[in-house]
């Protein structure tokens, strides 16, 4: 199978999306999808972009916890400015798109994401 | 999470995307935490010139004027100056006080109070608790001088930190120290979840641990720490660092499970709506623990509390990657 690696800047341009950290130089190895804690917990694997339209303190505890690469919200949902402090901190990238979560995960399928 | 006060997210909805620790500290500290207490007052009969006495003494330029505990008014330089100029300084101040005080309450963030202090122009605010009680006076200065005590505060922690990784990578990484982390938690804290989690992962980060172990203990101990918040009346998460393994205790005060059988399934799940709109309640907080950890038991009685034991296993050092 292809595995294509993303870059953070190429994904901005993709689904235009703003990103809320400081620059974060990281690359994208894959894609989860999930508004269930518990469930990215089990099933995300590392260094992934989540897609999400929660915007709470714990979706950094879980991305954290997961070594995730980018956590990517949808609908222009927009965390307080206190959760990308932390998402800094623990050098996770945050993402925001007006897309719906399946029209931004469509073109990230098609960009090659797998 | 939207529990700020409706001004403090106006103030700051501008810009979400650039954000540096003074401002949030500024979300974050209290009036209650920059004021000086307790506040130095005059009394309505007090003349004009015994408050510009006061004034000089404590190098202020305002002083609250109280009567039984009340703040019935307020002094300013300005209004010393005036009375100089116009030959009434030793009037009785309740003659001459501005009566309409502006003031701030104790529990406003400092973000709101600088806000006020930009719209009025003062240089001082009385502060009020939430009973009305005048408990503090609060200037520019003062909000400024708190905010560098809490930066220091934070970079000493912060090299505290460092030195800490220093001292351990220079041991090799490997540490035979047992670590005992034990944190009180409370039911519904949404917002504090996740910080024992962050701990240890930080503490096996250092001691050179792969980062599979990491994860799975990681993912217990969160998961565990997020069933006492959403389930439980409260608890206590107790991880215990060993050179050979993890262990994490968690113990709740109860209601206790009524079929653990049923709760290990994956999917099953008792959390009401605020947490599911949160993203919790899967019904797979069980399954995950026990998907991760090497050794567990569970125990609960419905009507009581639950404990539930978990151990993580560390490879031995030299086969870590």
């Amino acid at each position: 199978m292809r595995t294509h690696v993303l870059k953070l800047e190429e994904l901005l341009t993709l689904i235009k999306a703003d990103l809320l950290t400081e620059s974060i130089q990281t690359e994208i190895s894959g894609c989860y999808i999930s508004d269930l804690l518990s469930d990215v917990l089990a099933h995300a694997q590392p260094a992934v972009l989540w897609v999400t339209v929660q915007t709470h303190h714990n979706v950094i505890s879980v991305a954290a916890t997961k070594d995730l690469a980018a956590v990517l919200f949808t609908c222009d949902r927009t965390p307080e400015p206190s959760i990308v402090v932390e998402a800094e901190e623990q050098g996770i990238a945050l993402l925001r798109t007006s897309l719906t979560t399946f029209e931004a995960a469509g073109k990230l399928w098609e960009a090659g994401l797998r | 999470m939207n529990t700020a006060p409706a001004i403090e997210q106006t103030v700051g909805a501008g810009d979400a995307r650039k954000v540096s620790v003074a401002q949030v500290l500024i979300y974050e500290l209290r009036v209650r935490d920059a004021m000086s207490t307790p506040p130095i007052t005059a009394g309505p009969d007090d003349t004009l010139r015994t408050i510009q006495l006061v004034m000089k003494a404590h190098r202020f330029s305002g002083v609250p004027i109280t009567k039984d505990e009340a703040l019935v008014g307020i002094v300013t330089i300005e209004d010393i100056i005036n009375a100089l100029d116009k030959d009434h300084i030793s009037d009785p101040a309740e003659r001459w006080m501005r009566r309409n005080v502006v003031t701030l309450r104790d529990h406003f963030s400092l973000v709101r109070a600088v806000a006020e202090f930009e719209r009025h122009g003062f240089g001082r605010f009385p502060v009020l608790d939430t009973s009305g009680r005048l408990v503090g006076i609060i200037t520019r200065s003062d909000v400024t001088s708190c905010l560098m005590r809490e930066l220091e505060r934070r970079a000493d922690e912060a090299l505290a930190r460092e030195a800490e990784l220093v001292a351990a990578q220079a041991t090799g990484g490997r540490s035979d120290r047992v670590v005992v982390l034990r944190t009180q938690v409370k039911t519904g804290d949404y917002d504090g979840a996740g910080k024992v989690s962050q701990r240890l992962r930080q503490i096996l980060r250092i001691r050179g641990i792969d980062p599979d172990t990491r994860r799975r203990a990681a993912i217990v101990t969160y998961e565990a720490e997020t069933n006492i918040i959403i389930h439980s009346i409260g608890g206590e998460i107790t991880v215990k660092i060993l050179p050979e393994k993890v262990e994490i205790d968690a113990v709740d005060g109860g209601p206790g499970i009524d079929n653990i059988e049923q709760a290990m399934q994956e999917g099953w799940s008792t959390a009401g709506r605020l947490p599911q709109e949160l993203g919790f309640g899967a019904g797979m907080g069980l399954p995950n623990i026990k998907r991760c950890s090497d050794k567990l038991e569970i125990a609960s009685d419905a009507g009581r509390g639950t404990r539930l034991h978990s151990e993580i296993l560390i490879k031995k050092a030299g086969t870590t990657p």
